[in-house]
Order: structure tokens, then C-alpha cells, then sequence
């Protein structure tokens, strides 16, 4: 493949602008996101466990699967699109560094695992709801270093 | 510029992105029409065909909506990756865009035929899915094979 990158865009303020405040819109995402999965899922073992194999003491069902699909499947969606647009604007700016190569390839595997460990968790157990936990959290928090990364170099270059 | 190779990490994560969201659709399709009860798949694709479940306006609106959004962000996104292909012409790239743009409002709207009484069978629904989930596959390896 050819990428038609052309040097008349490098010192484009307009594009410097675009990149950042599409970066804080997503730094802004991810931190929501995490609200929003704390609300439906849980961000600790306990509620969980309890969102998806319910309780039966407390009289509490288990989430439907058609429910959680439909959590993974809007996930898998989102997850791509907020990784894609934060990987091709970091590595934009930081090609040149040895760790960018890496940060992008964790960035999209745990953005990846997440959603499968979901659908493991359900159907196997509560292994797989920790490893989503793990997971989940630490594409986010990864996520928004990278952010704050671009944020960094786009408003102190 | 350098290290322009780098852009092609996302674009073989997002391959396998795609592959994952079209099969959590499939899933999500199949038990919306009965998978989580029934004896197997077949059983389902067979029940889809004679009888598939009757679904209300609102239901299918609910459903229609985002996917017209999401399907055509995805194709656009997927299929845009082809202007910077050197292995593979632009006017095959733009048939089978424009043909992938056609069967996901197909698939998006094939339902409403079964909804209008305009068929009985859930042939049409099971068509569209199939035609748009192997031309994207199709779309994918295009975009694969140009990396």
C-alpha cells in the first residue's frame, strides 16, 4: 500500500486543532465508558459475578445473553473506532519512537480481549470475568495515556 | 514522513474487528429468532425460513437505525483503505464497494418485506445477511491482500 501523506500537512494548524479536540472527545469517551460499564457490568468481581450469573440468595437473574451480545457486539464497534482514530493520530506524531510499534499492537489486543473475555466469562466462569476486568480497564487506561500523549505534544510542540 | 508502515498495524487489527462485530451480528440475529431455545442451528435457520418471528415496526426501527449509521461508517471506513492499494485496481475496488453499500441496505431492510406481509418467508432476511457478510469478507481480503 502507498500512503498518500503529503508534508504540506505537518504544520497545518487546522489539522493540529482537528486531531485535538478529536482526542479530547475520546479522552472524554473512555472515562464515560468506564461509568457506563460500571452501571451495566460492574468494575469489581463481586457485581460481576452477580451480573452474570446472578444471585440467587438476593433473587437477582442473570444477565441474557441477547443482553450481553448486544454489550460486546456495540463494544467490539466502538472499542475499534476510538483505537483506530487515537492509534493513526499517535503514530503520526510519534513514529519515530521505538515504542510506539508496541503501544499500538497492546492497545489493540487488549481493546480485543476485552469484548471475548466478556462472552468467556458468561459461559465459563469467573476466571474469565477477572481477565475482562483486567482487560477492559487497561485498554482504557492505556487508551487515555495515549491521549494525553497526543494532548501533550499537539499543545507543548 | 517516516515509518509509514506503521499505519498498517490498525488496519490488520481493524480486519480482525470487522470479522468479530459481523459474527456477534450473525449471533445476535440468530437468537433474536429463537437459537437460545431451540434444538440447533439448523433447527433455527429452518424455523427463520418458515416461520420467522414477528417482529413490530418499532422493533425493527430500533434496529435499523443504528445499523444504517454503523454499517455504512464501517463499509466507508473498511473500503477507503482500497484508494491506497497498489496490487488491486479502483474499479474493481469501487464495484465491490458500491455492491457491499447495496446488500447492507438490503440486509437492513429485507425485514420490512417480512413485516408488510410482501413475503412469508424469512428466505429474504437469510439472503441479505449471507450476501452482505460474504461480500464484506470478500472486501476484507481485498484489503489484506493489499497490505
Amino acid at each position: 500500500m502507498k500512503f498518500l501523506v503529503t508534508k504540506d500537512l505537518a504544520h497545518s494548524t487546522l489539522l493540529s486543532y482537528l486531531m485535538g479536540s478529536v482526542v479530547f472527545a475520546i479522552f472524554l469517551y473512555l472515562v464515560l465508558d468506564l461509568v457506563l460499564h460500571n452501571y451495566a457490568i460492574g468494575l469489581d468481581i463481586h457485581s460481576i459475578s452477580v451480573t452474570l450469573f446472578g444471585d440467587a440468595e438476593n433473587f437477582v437473574e442473570p444477565i441474557l445473553i441477547d443482553s450481553l451480545l448486544l454489550q460486546v457486539h456495540i463494544d467490539l464497534f466502538m472499542t475499534l473506532f476510538a483505537i483506530l482514530i487515537l492509534s493513526s493520530i499517535y503514530i503520526r506524531l510519534y513514529s519515530s519512537k521505538a515504542m510506539t510499534k508496541w503501544i499500538v499492537h497492546l492497545l489493540f489486543i487488549l481493546g480485543l480481549l476485552s469484548p471475548v473475555m466478556l462472552i468467556l466469562a458468561y459461559y465459563v466462569g469467573t476466571v474469565f470475568a477477572t481477565m475482562w476486568l483486567i482487560s477492559f480497564v487497561l485498554w482504557h487506561v492505556l487508551a487515555c495515556i495515549v491521549g494525553i500523549m497526543i494532548l501533550k505534544k499537539l499543545l507543548f510542540k | 514522513m517516516k515509518n509509514l508502515a506503521l499505519y498498517t498495524i490498525p488496519i490488520k487489527y481493524m480486519l480482525i474487528y470487522v470479522v468479530l462485530i459481523l459474527l456477534s451480528g450473525l449471533w445476535l440475529f440468530l437468537l433474536s429468532q429463537g437459537l437460545d431455545s431451540s434444538e440447533s442451528l439448523m433447527h433455527t435457520i429452518k424455523n427463520i425460513i418458515s416461520t420467522p418471528e414477528i417482529k413490530s415496526m418499532e422493533g425493527i426501527i430500533e434496529v435499523a437505525t443504528p445499523h444504517l449509521f454503523a454499517m455504512g461508517t464501517m463499509i466507508f471506513v473498511v473500503a477507503h483503505f482500497m484508494l491506497f492499494s497498489t496490487k488491486i485496481s479502483q474499479k474493481v475496488s469501487l464495484i465491490v464497494a458500491m455492491l457491499l453499500f447495496a446488500f447492507a441496505l438490503f440486509d437492513i431492510f429485507s425485514y420490512f418485506a417480512i413485516t408488510f406481509g410482501l413475503v412469508v418467508s424469512g428466505w429474504i432476511k437469510l439472503l441479505s445477511m449471507l450476501l452482505f457478510v460474504l461480500l464484506f469478507l470478500v472486501m476484507l481480503g481485498m484489503v489484506g491482500f493489499s497490505l
